[in-house]
Parts: structure tokens; C-alpha cells; sequence
């Protein structure tokens, strides 16, 4: 554990908060009217899933929880847990759906994933900027039709819909971004 | 991508900066219709009223002979605006921009921001809380016609008058579950540290749970509380919020109260949770005046803030004769943010710094 200030704030990290561990995940500046500086919060409940709002004073000492960042690959998803495994120790970590929210829509099994360790529990892991994934189904996009904006809504390998243009087919590998859920590009086509 | 940039690809986007026109026509108006100077006052001074809690920038004038003077961009127009008053301008405003340095990573700040200030002379903080009720409606009325409510991130607001009005005292007993004589000493002391005791408001922060930290003053122990227990209900609940009454340490340059000297008579307007303006009945006494002006200085050396140059002409403003009057600042990007639904100020600035 370590002490640290609300000038070293950064969203991701692992804090302390009341007794128990919070990722930030958003903070801001704000002031009163006139009055001192403050930073503003959102804080996400590791144990809870809770996302709770604090405004801190500026300069204020927060305990920060260190995370080891360790790369594992994703085995598998079993009901409300993801199994991940260390590929040189071959140790395995579980991580509870509920810490990773909608990104674990987005996993592929095998890939080497950052997961944010805490004496030996898995306290969440780094988002992706983008995951690539395998159009597993598609309806062929009909040229013209615009009352959809252009798009239409196909399904990728881990189960997940997604919104894409009308020239994705079924076999192509597209860019996705796991925290908006968003298609990005077109990575390869069959 | 800059945002000149993104209106060349999408033109739709302009409707939200073509909304700052029309807000900013509809307020002249207003004012016009209540027979309002305007006036136009610097941004560039050699002096200002020190206030601890903000950050200037500072540059220097050279004159032709390569001679420098120390100058600083205002953080708001209010002491010329004074000094005017103290001229016999009468009632008047201005629109204009203002620098607040250190203002970044805020959704709802921007070192340069523009700045709606107007004052009413023998007039007190009541007679410009009406002034807002009245001009935000006249804005939605200009903007969106027949229309008294305004949708500001899925919170609906009814902006027709009366909005709902409450005092510190109230809000803190309500809000937070603390009476106000809980902490502070209700003794007519000459020093704020004998009404707003440090002890007893760090024991009822403690208490729910807050840090205290040896080096912390009364307002920000007492902020932090407004900021987490109060705030977050102000103008959220359908109509605007104006809360009055503020204790002497947030007291900026507002009049104290008659009948309780730990008050002063300020206030500010919260609509959908943004706080959109700060007014009060303004401090005419030379000598109060004077005192804070001297207490602010030296928070500020303790602070290690830029040094500034107080501004000793607006003292003598005052000495000459302040007359009774009331006035109010008003940030023109946040109505802008309100109006076009924007999250962020950087949405509806056409370029803000981040961006670029």
C-alpha cells in the first residue's frame, strides 16, 4: 500500500476508499465558486460493482492499491467467472464477470489479456483499445437502404451484436472497441 | 481533431455554436428592454483584487522604450465595473471574457471563459435572484418560443418562476445533517477563526467519515462537505435552485449579514446540477473591504500564489462611496452547455484548448 496524492490520480488506478478497494474510473477538477480546488471522482467497487461519486480535496492522501500488470491468456468463460492462465507458470486466476462488465462480451479465448493482480486476486484488467473479432453471422446488407443509416447489426464469434456498415459479410474480421461496443474497422475479408 | 475542422465535415454541428449567438442577443435585449448600460472594461491590468482561490496570468507591457510593467488578464470584470458604479453609471452589464489560470481537466472550466456580470444600484441579492428567474425564462422564450422546461442530460427543469429557494443553514441541516451552530461560534468576533473554529467543523467532518489534514482551513473542510452532501441535490429536483446565505469564510465580496454576522448575503443558481451564476449584495465598507483584502493576501503567500498588485484604486472606490447595489456573474458557456445539451464545455467552444 501506498500513499499517495489527487495529483496522481489516474483513471485505471486502485484505491482505497472508506476500506475498501475502488478503481477510478473517471476523475475531474472542480471549484466551488471561489473556493479551493477539488477533484471529483467516479470510483467503481471492486468487491461491490457499485460506482459511487467522491470529491476529494485537492492534495488530499488516498492509499493506493498497488497491481502487479500481468499478461495471461483467456481460457475460458465459466458462469459468472473468466479463467485466465499465466503461460509461463501455468498459474491460473479467476476474474468475477461483474469486475470486467461488458468487456468480457468481447474476449476471444486464447489471447493474452493485461489483468491487474492484488496479492494474488485478480482486481480487474486494462480494456483493449480494440479487439478483433470473426463475423460469425451476417444478412447479406441490401445496397440503397438508407432507413438504416447505412448499416445493419451482425454477430461476431463471441456472441456479441454489433452494429456494422453494409459491405461486412459473414467470415470477415472486423475491429471492435470492447468499451463502446463500436465497430471500428474492417480488418480482413473472406 | 480541431473543432473548425470537424464543423468543415459536418456542418450539422454549427447549430450548437449558432445557439451562443442567440443567447447572447437575447440577453443584451433583456437588458436593453431594462434600460442597462453596457460597458466595456479591460482584460489587461496592472492590479487586482487578490482572491486566494483563483490563479491569474501574469505578462508584462513594454513601452516603447522597452520598459516593463507587470500585467495581469482579469479574472473577472468586477472592479472596474465597481469603479464605475462608484462614477454614477447606474445599473449595467457587460459580456466579456475572463482568465483563470490552472482551470484545465474540467468538463465544466476553461482558462479563458466568457462572463455575463450585471449590477443593480439600491438594490439588494433579492431584487438579481429575480433578474435570473426573469432572464432565464426570457432566453428559453427567445430560443425555443412557447417553451418554460429545458432537458439538460435527461434531467427536465421547469424554469418559470419562483425557483425553489434555500439557505445554507437549511440545505446544511437538510442535505448534510449538520446545524450550522455545530460549526461555527455565533460571537460577534473580528476574526473569522473565532466564528468558524477549525476544531469544530474538522470533528463533524471526521465523523462522517472525511480526512482532515493539519494544514486544512475552514472552507475547504466545509466545500468538501457542500460539495458531496449538498451539491449533488441543487436544481435537480425540476426547477433551478438558488442557495443564499453563505458563511463568511466563502463570503468573496459580498455584504455581511445584518442580523448574523457569521453570514453574508451571497448566492448562487444551480440548474440541472450546473451551477450557472454567483451573485450578492456587494460589499460597499471600505474597511471590511480593506481587511479582506489583507487576509486574502496572506492566504495567498502561504499558498504560493503569483504574486499580484492589489488594487489599491478600487479601495479608494470604496472609501469615496460604493453605492448600495447587488449585482452577479453569470458563465455564458455554461447557459450555452444547458441550452444545447452539451456534457462538456469543450463541446460548445469553438477552440477549446484541449482540443487543440
Amino acid at each position: 500500500m501506498a500513499k499517495i496524492t489527487t495529483s496522481d490520480f489516474q483513471k485505471g488506478i486502485f484505491i482505497e476508499f472508506r476500506g475498501q478497494p475502488h478503481q477510478i474510473v473517471e476523475f475531474q477538477f472542480v471549484n466551488p465558486g471561489k473556493g479551493s480546488a477539488f477533484v471529483r471522482t467516479k470510483l467503481k467497487g471492486v468487491k461491490s460493482d457499485k460506482v459511487l461519486e467522491f470529491t476529494y480535496k485537492s492534495g488530499e492522501t488516498v492509499e493506493e492499491i498497488p497491481v502487479n500488470v500481468r499478461e495471461m491468456q483467456f481460457l475460458y468463460k465459466a458462469e459468472n467467472k473468466l479463467v485466465f492462465m499465466d503461460k509461463e507458470s501455468y498459474e491460473q486466476i479467476t476474474i468475477d464477470k461483474s469486475l470486467i462488465g461488458n468487456l468480457s462480451h468481447f474476449l476471444k479465448e486464447g489471447e493474452i489479456y493485461q489483468i491487474f493482480v492484488h496479492e494474488g486476486e485478480a482486481l480487474g484488467m486494462r480494456s483493449p483499445k480494440k479487439v478483433k473479432l470473426l463475423v460469425t453471422e451476417a444478412e447479406e446488407g441490401v445496397k440503397g437502404n438508407t432507413v438504416t443509416g447505412g448499416r445493419k447489426t451482425v454477430i461476431l464469434e463471441t456472441g456479441v451484436v454489433v452494429s456494422v456498415p453494409l459491405f461486412i459479410k459473414k467470415g470477415d474480421i472486423v475491429a471492435v472497441d470492447p468499451e463502446s461496443g463500436e465497430y471500428q474497422e474492417r480488418v480482413s475479408q473472406t | 481533431m480541431q473543432t473548425w475542422k470537424r464543423l468543415k465535415n459536418d456542418p450539422k454541428l454549427w447549430q450548437s455554436f449558432f445557439l451562443r449567438e442567440k443567447i447572447i442577443k437575447a440577453i443584451r435585449d433583456f437588458f436593453y428592454q431594462e434600460n442597462f448600460h453596457e460597458v466595456e472594461t479591460p482584460l489587461l491590468t496592472p492590479r487586482l483584487i487578490p482572491e486566494s482561490y483563483l490563479n491569474v496570468f501574469k505578462t508584462y507591457l513594454s513601452d516603447r522604450a522597452g520598459n516593463k510593467t507587470r500585467m495581469f488578464l482579469t479574472t473577472s470584470p468586477e472592479a472596474s465595473i465597481k469603479k464605475l458604479l462608484v462614477a454614477g453609471i447606474g445599473d449595467c452589464f457587460e459580456i466579456t471574457k475572463s482568465f483563470r489560470n490552472r482551470e484545465t481537466g474540467s468538463a465544466t472550466h476553461h482558462p479563458e471563459f466568457t462572463i455575463l456580470e450585471w449590477y443593480r444600484v439600491n438594490a439588494n441579492y433579492k431584487d438579481i435572484m429575480k433578474d435570473c428567474e426573469e432572464l432565464m425564462l426570457y432566453i428559453l422564450k427567445r430560443i425555443k418560443e412557447a417553451q418554460r422546461t429545458l432537458t439538460y442530460q435527461n434531467i427536465k427543469i421547469d424554469l418559470s418562476p419562483p425557483w425553489e429557494k434555500i439557505s445554507m443553514f437549511e440545505a446544511l441541516e437538510k442535505y448534510a445533517g449538520i446545524d450550522f451552530n455545530q460549526i461555527t461560534q455565533n460571537i460577534r468576533g473580528n476574526d473569522n477563526s473565532e466564528m468558524f473554529p477549525l476544531d469544530k467543523i474538522a470533528k463533524v467532518a471526521r465523523k462522517k467519515g472525511y480526512e482532515v489534514a493539519k494544514n486544512n482551513s475552514w472552507e475547504e473542510i466545509f466545500n468538501q462537505i457542500f460539495l458531496n452532501e449538498i451539491e449533488p441535490h441543487l436544481g435537480t429536483d425540476g426547477k433551478p435552485t438558488i442557495i443564499y446565505d453563505y458563511p463568511k469564510p466563502l463570503a468573496a465580496l459580498a455584504k455581511t449579514k445584518k442580523d448574523d454576522p457569521r453570514l453574508v448575503e451571497r448566492f448562487e443558481f444551480y440548474i440541472a446540477g450546473l451551477e450557472s451564476g454567483d451573485g450578492c449584495s456587494e460589499l460597499t465598507d471600505y474597511y471590511e473591504q480593506k481587511k479582506r483584502f489583507k487576509s486574502e493576501l496572506s492566504l495567498m503567500k502561504d499558498k504560493n500564489k503569483t504574486e499580484v498588485f492589489p488594487d489599491e484604486d478600487f479601495l479608494e472606490a470604496l472609501k469615496i462611496g460604493l453605492p448600495n447595489c447587488a449585482g452577479v456573474a453569470v458563465g455564458i458557456d455554461r447557459l450555452v452547455m444547458l441550452f444545447a445539451d452539451a456534457s462538456s464545455i469543450e463541446d460548445i467552444l469553438l477552440f477549446p484548448l484541449a482540443a487543440n
